[in-house]
């Protein structure tokens, strides 16, 4: 009998340290991703091939389109959008630039947009390391700005977001289903 | 004889129920039980703006799920440390030496260099690292690993570059049961701080932090 019981304890500690192994994070469904300007700095940094100085990076989550429409569907128009998904998408700047004609201070901010068929809102707010845009609160918001929607022929599946050089600084690209943005940044 | 059945029995159903009860948890995603390979479905025409990775990037922050607690809390102390790295996946492959071979250097992820950032000065190993931004890799060996802070921030994950190290710990591997088929890292509390969890195929490793 006591060989039974050492057995019988052995045997459920083998099964609570099973449960009690904590579970590890499983692959987000919309995988998460990152974008500098320049674009592919970190790549450029390690071939020595650095033409201008680190700008900004976008650090946002993949949402895919999987079928649904998405602008005046999944995204409601007139509401703040989360820009992304899970944790709040986060814009960093490495310094001071302008949007819109307003002064953004360098450092890490989030970014949000009020989604209209024609134009969007885009908010840059400074609550960082937060979820989504479920506790959005305007009262932290740092600037906003308008900017046009442009219709494309093509659908992307995944969001995208990805900067480009401009005149004046670089765009922000953001591309999801048939709607495109672009968001001027100067510096 | 019929008592240790018995309770044989009732630890298989125990064990049973609590299994349900994480698929259930997990079910608002594909994954079930937390790791077989995700079906993302392949985009139909390439992302001309930006392909989407084949080994994703996650995040994992200190104390874990900083950002959902943030948003039940908004007033809460910022976290402690925040690691952003990207996840390859074994496919078929053994850690050792399929992908990684002893005594190189590994990126301890994929694509941009693995990210870890300290909200506030901490120690490992009785050394002193200030808050801030530093990027990690690791020198796996069979019996140790060797963990690197670097300060080479904003690079991609090859040849890092051990002109820039800030610090090196040693670390111990242990050999865990099951085999992860996603490379994970996370934070885990401990009674002095938390350690930075590093686990892939069957491997698991530790850095101890202290705050």
């Amino acid at each position: 009998m006591k060989k039974a019981i050492t057995l019988i304890t052995v045997f459920q500690l083998f099964f609570f340290c099973l449960l009690a192994q904590s579970p590890l994070p499983s692959v987000d469904k919309s995988p998460m991703d990152m974008s500098y300007y320049p674009d592919k700095y970190p790549v450029l940094k390690i071939q020595n091939k650095i033409t201008e100085p680190l700008a900004g990076r976008i650090v946002y989550s993949r949402p895919q389109k999987a079928g649904r429409v998405i602008f005046g569907g999944l995204v409601k128009y007139g509401e703040v959008w989360r820009f992304g998904a899970n944790e709040a998408t986060e814009i960093e700047f490495y310094k001071n630039v302008h949007i819109g004609g307003k002064k953004l201070n360098k450092g890490r901010h989030t970014i949000y947009a009020l989604v209209n068929e024609n134009s969007w809102t885009i908010i840059i707010n400074k609550e960082t390391d937060t979820w989504g845009s479920f506790k959005y609160d305007s009262k932290k918001d740092v600037l906003r700005t308008t900017v046009p929607v442009q219709k494309m022929d093509t659908i992307v599946e995944s969001l995208a977001m990805v900067f480009e050089k401009s005149t004046t600084g670089c765009n922000l690209i953001i591309a999801w289903d048939n709607v495109k943005v672009s968001v001027p940044f100067t510096f | 004889m019929r008592i240790f059945i018995l309770l044989l029995l009732g630890s298989f159903f125990s064990f049973s129920c609590n299994q349900k009860k994480e698929k259930n948890n997990n079910s608002k995603s594909i994954v079930v039980n937390g790791d077989t390979i995700l079906k993302i479905k392949p985009e139909k025409t390439i992302n001309t703006y930006e392909p989407v990775d084949v080994s994703p990037m996650d995040m994992s922050y200190f104390p874990a799920d900083y950002p959902k607690l943030k948003m039940d809390q908004p007033t809460m102390n910022p976290p402690i440390a925040r690691v952003v790295y990207s996840r390859p996946h074994l496919q078929g492959r053994k850690i050792f030496h399929d992908v990684l071979k002893y005594g190189e250097p590994w990126r301890l992820g994929a694509n941009e260099s693995t990210e870890l950032d300290f909200y506030r000065d901490v120690t490992i190993q009785n050394k002193k690292i200030k808050a801030g931004r530093y990027i990690l890799y690791a020198i796996p060996e069979q019996d140790k690993w060797t963990i690197v802070l670097n300060s080479n921030i904003d690079s991609w994950g090859l040849h890092p570059d051990p002109s820039k190290d800030i610090a090196r710990f040693i670390v111990s591997p242990t050999k865990i049961s099951s085999s992860i088929e996603y490379f994970t890292m996370i934070f885990q509390q401990t009674t002095t701080g938390a350690d930075l969890l590093i686990v892939w195929d069957n491997i698991e490793v530790k850095l101890p932090i202290v705050f």
